[in-house]
């Protein structure tokens, strides 16, 4: 540590880029998929039809179904069908135990007839979206792993642009066929150049959590009494107590044509019923996220579920929760439209690749060290293999859960919970494969099974389904036809990397592995 | 990189040190400078605690920096405690502002 | 977004220019202080100006989001680009900058 600043900042990005990096890699590729999670789920089930969106109809429809199915309940809620998601989602929770986490039931309604949509069940985009912050662990464990690796990762970039002596010099630097030179350049690149980003990304991701894990300014402030802080937090979760009285759910449209004239035409997202059959029923109105940059928590309208009184209107929001929604949502990326998703989609893929060039430069350069030995060190080898059952064996998973969607019979009943263990089956396989292989023949050989999976999608579709390209290029279906056409292009990526990986395992002439050899030793 | 038998044991103690230093101690320090915020910002009080949460990592951040920056790994203890117990101490002294 | 990215593409090159190596790499020749002084002003005023016709469209909030977006990936494009085809990073560039009136007319 008497090296100096620069060197200090370089030992602790290289170490804890080492420990977390195969967890963040994991983290970014699903939070990466999960920003086109909507239409991976449109891919999945392919039976939900999209309709016209009429939200009247759709929340009519929606309060006709629960008040059929669970007029008990203690809470409804029911998610607006957008343009993303075609499906209505009506959830119910049985009874609130406090301190307990609710038992929830969730369906996927059809907007028109109103019944529960005869679609393969399957978890679909969902499955993304929440591995990436909960992995598959129990609450909240998951999360909490999932935030310190989010601390680290902050440290990690922090680290890096301290250690990286000439990002403004070598900014646009990136000169590729040159062996550990040319990785480095490109991690360089994707982290400098989609630096604002990564920043974004990571911070934001502390902040969603910060409740959970620096919870001591609440217990500063609020003692006890932390139910209040979340009071004052989302007004909606104050609700009415149950009276004991029945009493009859008014029709919930009026309720939302007023919170909507509240919001000068703004999107309601989600409703809200606390205890629908109870006298002191409580709708609460939340505006879609979609609508703006910043989220706003606390943008919503509540009524008196049985008078159609209006209890509270959310005020307009101070600067600090206007700062936290400005995380929070750009973030979550609801805001964005079709090209600026696709934008997030790159960004979220430059900062896995910044994470997979570091684990692989990480071992090259310690590799050269022991290429003329042959020998692979234990700790040197412990590395490779959970490089590439991280990289190349999480891509094998992810093709898995989408062959086992296609595969598995549509009406067997666990095929949800099917689909994500094949996902674990396959990257426990492909863990067991690396162990088995050298590193060189570990690699192509994952990476051209990867590959052929990916690449051949599209095909199975059509094997197995009547969406295929075919079908979807013609009606205009383009999340259909861009899942299969980004699943084809990540094939000829897979099969590309596996052909470059190929052929540096035969041996190169004399003067380019002596080049190789004898880089200029950099603050790295 | 040293090869690995050359590693002495004090320096793996000081780089323990040091990890623990960042670890527990950048936890400690950024708890208390968010409960300073939470207690003496002017805003009322669920905004003080979101903005004391929120900056809580910028000093968590420099806690670790510090522990891996200085010069030995009892430095990195000093320059992590120090701050933590002056923010406990003007948390103290806002706690009992309030009480009263 | 459309002029956003042409203005950012090309302000990225200019700035990229004005450092001796890629003026060096792209040009062949070394760029004399007044050509890099001026490369450099360019760079910099395209990146800067670009933020109006995103934010003019889309609002402060989305349209700065969509700024830097942009930014970030036409940035990326070019130094992807410049090792495999830097005469085409160029071209672009000036087929940019010329389109860039065409595109404000269209858009604003």
């Amino acid at each position: 540590m008497k090296e100096g600043f620069r060197q200090a900042m370089a030992w602790l990005h290289t170490w804890a880029g080492l420990i977390f990096g195969w967890l963040l890699f994991a983290i970014f590729l699903t939070g990466t998929l999960a920003y086109f999670k909507d239409e991976i789920s449109h891919w999945m089930q392919p039976e939900v039809q999209a309709h016209a969106l009429d939200d009247a109809r759709s929340l009519t429809v929606a309060q006709t179904y629960l008040e059929r199915v669970a007029p008990t309940a203690a809470r409804w809620f029911i998610t607006l069908p957008d343009s993303r998601d075609a499906g209505l989602s009506v959830m119910w929770q049985d009874k609130i135990d406090p301190g307990k986490r609710g038992n929830f039931i969730t369906k996927t309604l059809d907007p028109v007839s109103g019944e529960a949509v005869q679609a393969r069940e399957s978890m679909g985009g969902e499955f993304f979206y929440r591995f990436h912050y909960q992995l598959q662990m129990p609450y909240p464990w998951g999360r909490w792993l999932t935030t310190i690796a989010a601390m680290v990762m902050f440290v990690a970039l922090i680290t890096g642009i301290i250690t990286h002596k000439k990002i403004f010099k070598d900014f646009f630097t990136f000169r590729p066929r040159k062996g550990q030179r040319s990785w480095l350049d490109g991690h360089n690149a994707v982290g400098v150049l989609v630096l604002p980003f990564h920043l974004m990304i990571t911070y934001s991701s502390l902040v969603i959590f910060m409740s959970m894990v620096m919870p001591a300014p609440i217990l500063a402030s609020y003692g006890n009494d932390t139910r209040g802080f979340f009071n004052d937090v989302f007004p909606a979760t104050n609700n009415a107590p149950v009276l004991g009285q029945p009493g009859k759910l008014l029709p919930l449209v009026p309720m939302y044509e007023q919170a909507r004239a509240h919001w000068a035409g703004g999107h309601v997202g989600r409703v809200a019923v606390n205890n629908p059959s109870d006298v002191n029923a409580s709708v609460n109105v939340f505006r879609a996220g979609s609508d703006r940059v910043v989220h706003d928590f606390g943008s919503t309208v509540s009524f008196n579920g049985s008078t159609g009184e209006l209890l509270r209107v959310s005020a307009e929001q101070s600067l600090p929760a206007a700062i936290g929604g400005s995380f929070y949502g750009l973030h979550m990326g609801h805001f964005a439209g079709p090209v600026l998703r696709w934008l997030y989609f790159i960004c979220g893929l430059a900062g896995t690749a910044m994470i997979g060039t570091g684990l692989v430069i990480w071992l090259g350069k310690r590799q050269l060290k022991h290429a003329k030995t042959g020998v692979m060190p234990f700790e040197l080898r412990l590395v490779e293999v959970l490089n590439i059952a991280s990289m190349s064996g999480l891509m094998l998973a992810i093709a898995g859960f989408f062959w086992a969607n296609r595969l598995l019979p549509v009406s067997f009943a666990e095929r949800s919970d099917w689909e994500v263990q094949i996902f674990f089956i396959a990257w426990g396989l492909s863990l067991l494969h690396a162990m088995l292989r050298r590193g060189r023949q570990g690699w192509v050989e994952q990476l051209s099974l990867g590959a052929l999976l990916f690449a051949a999608i599209p095909l199975l579709n059509a094997l197995t389904t009547s969406s295929h390209l075919g079908v979807s290029l013609v009606t205009g279906d383009w999340a259909m036809a861009g899942f299969d056409l980004t699943c084809l292009a990540s094939g000829v990526f897979l099969g590309w990397a596996a052909w470059k990986m190929h052929r540096r395992s035969v041996p190169q002439p004399k003067a380019e592995r002596a080049r190789g050899l004898t880089l200029k030793p950099e603050a790295h | 990189m040293k090869s690995k038998t050359s590693l002495p044991a004090s320096y793996r103690l000081a780089v323990t040190s040091r990890v623990l230093a960042a670890v527990v101690g950048g936890y400690l320090m950024a708890s208390l400078a968010a409960v300073c915020l939470a207690l003496w910002m002017p805003t009322s009080r669920a905004d003080a605690v979101i903005t004391g949460m929120m900056s809580s990592f910028v000093f968590y951040l420099l806690a670790v920096i510090w522990c891996f920056a200085c010069r030995t790994a009892w430095r990195a203890w000093f320059g992590v405690m120090l701050p933590s117990a002056a923010f406990a101490t003007l948390a103290g002294v806002g706690f009992w502002m309030v009480r009263t | 977004m459309l002029l956003a990215l042409l203005m950012c593409y090309a302000g990225f090159t200019a700035l990229c220019l004005s450092t001796d190596r890629h003026h060096g790499e792209l040009l062949h020749s070394k760029p004399s202080p007044r050509r890099r002084v001026g490369l450099r002003v360019l760079g910099w005023l395209l990146l800067s100006v670009s933020i109006w016709p995103a934010v003019s469209l889309a609002g402060w909030a989305q349209g700065l989001v969509e700024w830097c977006a942009v930014l970030m990936l036409s940035a990326l494009l070019l130094v992807l680009l410049l090792p495999y085809r830097p005469r085409l990073a160029l071209i672009l560039a000036g087929v940019g900058l010329l389109a860039s009136p065409v595109a404000a007319f269209a858009t604003l």
